[in-house]
């Protein structure tokens, strides 16, 4: 505990760097001490999850009247150690992407707040430190979000929205955990050995009110609108440290409240998080396939991955509570596992696109292309992001979907048919998101990297400094380590979920360099995976090698027209447009095709525009009305404010004279 | 002192600072208002000075003193300093006239020895049964407040607020500790200060000191 507390207290000493050290030094100063800080709660969260013990920290005089509670257990340790490789990547990254506004004082110092705030929330073991946490946490993103907002206004629309949701979610947790206190004590110790006490009701009630809260953060359908509008807006870092390590509190919440202070409760609340890990799974990923906007695209899959990881977590909850703890143990390894390789593979994506961004000046697909051969080392750590978080073999997202179905799959040995249906369309979401997912990148790599460039800027554009690629390359080694040889963390994944069911099974997964299931037939061997994929590649190349042909160099068809040009290739939205007719209906796109015709013949076409946009339809159908009826409600509340004083005072007058005659 | 004396004085001192509120409400001259102000606070300074001649309480006795320097001196002083610069506002305006006020000032007495029924069978006493009188005090003091135009008369409201408050404080617990007491009192001078300040600024900026014109500066 002395190690995290130390890695806490370097990143205030980072806070206060931030307000002192003038410009030329700052950035190099604030990200050293703030990634020394990040190493040393690593060390810390790696100690507890080796080791398995849980170590506890007190003190009344940090928080007023309630005092702050730390603990770190090895479930709260594993996103403590999570958040903090990201932290040191996008650290490393901002020393060389840090220019203007992300220079100044207060976006550095907010920075770090955020960053110390997302550590100690999976180590808050009370109800006032995490809340406490927690709104710092959303109060120091939000203002993250706007450091542009000098040049681009829509910043401060983004805030606004993921303010007003992000307080709505925080309000809800805050009155579900107080629902679980009013036994006694609010440290989660006095929760947990108070919860029995509690009647079902009260229960159910608590966990919907945390599962709502949480959910919104995690980005799950209904309560995902922030999510698209403000991962675009935040400079690259803080996206990255928003969409790996932010987004997953909300899953940590899930699990902690469902798992671990409510004991696992019934199977219809994790029906519910399956229903929403579902739905948003597949509005995540058809979003992101339509998306052009590169970390629009990106936010969109941050919400498909995070469903998949609700689906997990749901159906694990539901096997648990069914009678099935091995499975469920599966499914839950399954969830965290995709979490952890989340942050790892969405960070490394997201500071991608701070380089193409920084490279290019632009983030829109249809400005891209060719840009392999202008940014080779970029380019190639995108790569390892892109094939990672599509699940190709050997790389961690193969690793971590392949636990989750086989944790699925297994579970359909249970009779009870909501389980059954449940899991079904757990899986069936799973593979289907995985096929969108698949496009999507398929799309961005294609379009963006490969093929000719489709504007100037793409076309000039040049390697950024070597700390953004460090930055990125540091996020990549999870992508592969856990991709190649997943043994190394199973175990300590399996100390993390101890600490949640209550029937404690040893270890459903038995780790070597692969990964074999314990008393269900199912293994991958990564390794031999990756060293077949090798062999092959030799052969085939030895192959060519012995029977060389010499090139031939033909010219392209162009179908009689001229020499083709940058605007002849697919673009990202003519890539996307026949899935985007497929799924019109819950797409909803609107669609403007305008035609101009020659004045001489109605059959001649002098030009034709066409535009597509696709916005987010719960945005639209459930959002907005609401939007509108709240404006109207406040603007007939201004009637009774007319700005005389008296009146105002009079209100008080009547106010008081009701008080004492009630009371009286 | 005798008891009986010792309580006769309470009450006649209690009763003249409510009298004094009515009155405020009554009268329509300002330079009366602020005299009829002064007055209260003499008789406020005249209720802490027999609690502390009956308790023996010397810091009372200071406090006493403090009240009269304060409100029985001072403040109605600045408040002639703020008429004699505004001409205009030698009458007040009130929104709801004299009669229907005074009808409404009974009213709101009735309701605070209503209302204050039960904290006065908490601790029986010659000073706790006296309380009503504090809470009508205020309570005119807050409808003074409502219901005049002029921002002189506004000060006037809000210091009756405050007399009416004191007299609450020293009739429950026999005075508070005298640094708390000098503290509000000096507050309550502060208070005066800034709106005589800020009532002249007004009333030469805007030519007016009619809360009511002040209504366009709202959002």
């Amino acid at each position: 505990m002395v190690l995290f507390m130390a890695g806490l207290g370097c990143c205030v000493l980072g806070v206060v760097a931030a307000t002192v050290i003038s410009l030329e030094r700052r950035v190099i100063v604030v990200t050293l001490v703030g990634s020394v800080g990040c190493l040393l709660t690593f060390t810390a969260a790696s100690q507890v999850l080796v080791s398995g013990r849980a170590e506890s920290f007190h003190s009344s005089l940090v928080l007023p009247l309630a005092g702050i509670n730390l603990t770190l257990d090895p479930l709260g340790a594993l996103f403590v150690a999570m958040t903090s490789f990201v932290g040191v990547a996008t650290l490393v990254y901002c020393v060389g992407y840090a220019r203007g506004e992300l220079r100044s004082r207060s976006a550095l110092s907010l920075l770090l707040v955020f960053l110390m705030s997302l550590l100690v929330v999976p180590a808050a073991s009370s109800v006032v430190t995490l809340m406490f946490f927690w709104e710092l946490m959303a109060l120091s993103s939000m203002l993250l979000i706007m450091v542009e907002q000098r040049r681009r206004v829509e910043t401060r629309v983004a805030a606004q929205w993921y303010g007003a949701m992000t307080q709505l979610g925080a309000a809800s947790i805050l009155l579900g955990l107080l629902l679980l206190s009013t036994k006694g004590g609010q440290t989660f110790g006095d929760i947990r050995s108070h919860v029995a006490a509690l009647s079902p009701t009260l229960r159910s009630f608590a966990f919907v009110l945390t599962l709502i809260g949480f959910a919104s953060k995690a980005g799950a359908v209904p309560f995902h609108v922030w999510l698209p509008k403000a991962h675009p807006e935040a400079p690259s870092p803080v996206s990255a440290l928003m969409s790996s390590a932010m987004v997953a509190m909300g899953v940590y919440g899930i699990v902690r409240v469902g798992n671990d202070l409510l004991g696992g409760g019934t199977l219809w609340w994790w029906i519910i998080v399956v229903a929403l890990g579902v739905v948003s799974a597949l509005f995540g990923a058809l979003h992101a396939v339509t998306s052009v906007d590169l970390k629009r695209l990106l936010a969109y899959s941050t919400i498909d991955i995070l469903g998949l990881v609700l689906i997990g977590v749901g159906c694990s909850g539901a096997l648990a509570a069914s009678g099935h703890p091995r499975t469920a143990h599966l499914a839950l390894i399954g969830a965290l596992l995709l979490v952890v390789s989340h942050a790892a593979f969405k960070g490394c994506l997201f500071l991608g696109v701070g380089a193409i961004e920084r490279a290019t000046g632009s983030r829109s697909l249809d400005h891209l292309g060719g840009l392999i051969r202008r940014i080779p080392i970029s380019t190639a750590l995108f790569v390892v992001g892109a094939l990672s978080i599509v699940a190709v073999p050997a790389f961690s997202g193969f690793t971590s979907e392949w636990l989750l179905l086989q944790g699925l799959l297994h579970g359909f040995v249970g009779k009870s048919s909501p389980t059954l249906i449940m899991l079904l369309v757990g899986v069936v979401a799973l593979a289907l998101t995985g096929g969108l997912t698949a496009v999507a990148f398929v799309k961005v790599i294609g379009i963006g990297f490969l093929g000719q460039a489709r504007s100037t800027a793409a076309a000039s554009a040049h390697e950024v400094p070597r700390t953004m690629q460090i930055g990125m390359g540091i996020l990549c080694i999870p992508c592969v380590v856990l991709g190649v040889a997943p043994g190394i963390v199973i175990p300590l994944l399996n100390r993390a979920i101890q600490t949640g069911h209550s029937s404690s099974v040893s270890r459903p997964v038995e780790t070597g360099i692969g990964l074999s299931l314990v008393h269900l037939r199912g293994a991958i061997e990564p390794m031999l995976l990756l060293a077949g994929f090798v062999v092959i590649v030799a052969v085939i190349a030895g192959a060519n090698s012995i029977r060389r042909r010499p090139a031939r160099k033909v010219e392209a068809w162009r179908g009689g027209g001229d020499r083709p040009t940058a605007r002849m290739q697919y673009t990202a939205t003519s890539y996307a447009e026949p899935l985007q007719r497929v799924f019109a209906d819950v797409l909803r796109p609107e669609i403007d095709v305008e035609v101009t015709h020659a004045v001489e013949s109605h059959y001649y076409e002098q030009s034709l525009s066409y535009e597509s946009r696709v916005g987010d339809a719960i945005e639209r159908l459930a959002y907005q009305p609401a939007i509108r009826a709240v404006t109207r409600v406040g603007l007939a509340a201004r009637r009774i404010q007319n700005g005389s004083v008296h009146r105002y005072l009079a209100f008080g007058f009547i106010a008081l004279l009701i008080i004492l005659v009630v009371l009286a | 002192m005798s008891t009986s004396f010792y309580i006769g004085a309470l009450e006649l001192a209690t009763g003249a600072v409510l009298v004094c509120a009515v009155m405020t409400l009554w009268r329509r001259q300002v330079r009366t208002i602020v005299t009829m102000l002064r007055l209260q606070g003499v008789a406020l300074a005249c209720v802490a000075g027999v609690l502390a001649w009956h308790e023996h309480d010397l810091g009372l006795a200071i406090t006493a003193l403090l009240v009269l320097a304060v409100k029985g001196v001072l403040v109605p002083w600045l408040l002639r300093r703020v008429i004699r610069r505004d001409p205009r506002s030698r009458e007040t305006a009130p929104l709801i006239n004299v009669p229907a006020s005074l009808v409404s000032a009974a009213f709101l007495i009735v309701v605070s020895y209503v209302v204050t029924s039960k904290l006065t069978a908490l601790a029986p006493s010659a000073a706790t049964r006296l309380v009503p009188i504090g809470v009508a005090t205020v309570l005119v003091g807050y409808f003074m407040l409502v219901t005049r135009r002029r921002a002189v008369s506004q000060i006037v409201g809000l210091l009756l607020v405050d007399n009416g408050i004191a007299l609450v404080t020293f009739l429950l617990t026999a005075g508070v500790p005298l640094i708390v007491e000098l503290g509000s009192t000096l507050d309550v001078l502060l208070v005066v200060v800034v709106l005589q300040v800020l009532v002249v600024n007004t009333g030469a900026r805007h030519g007016s000191f009619d809360l009511d014109e002040m209504r366009e500066l709202h959002d």
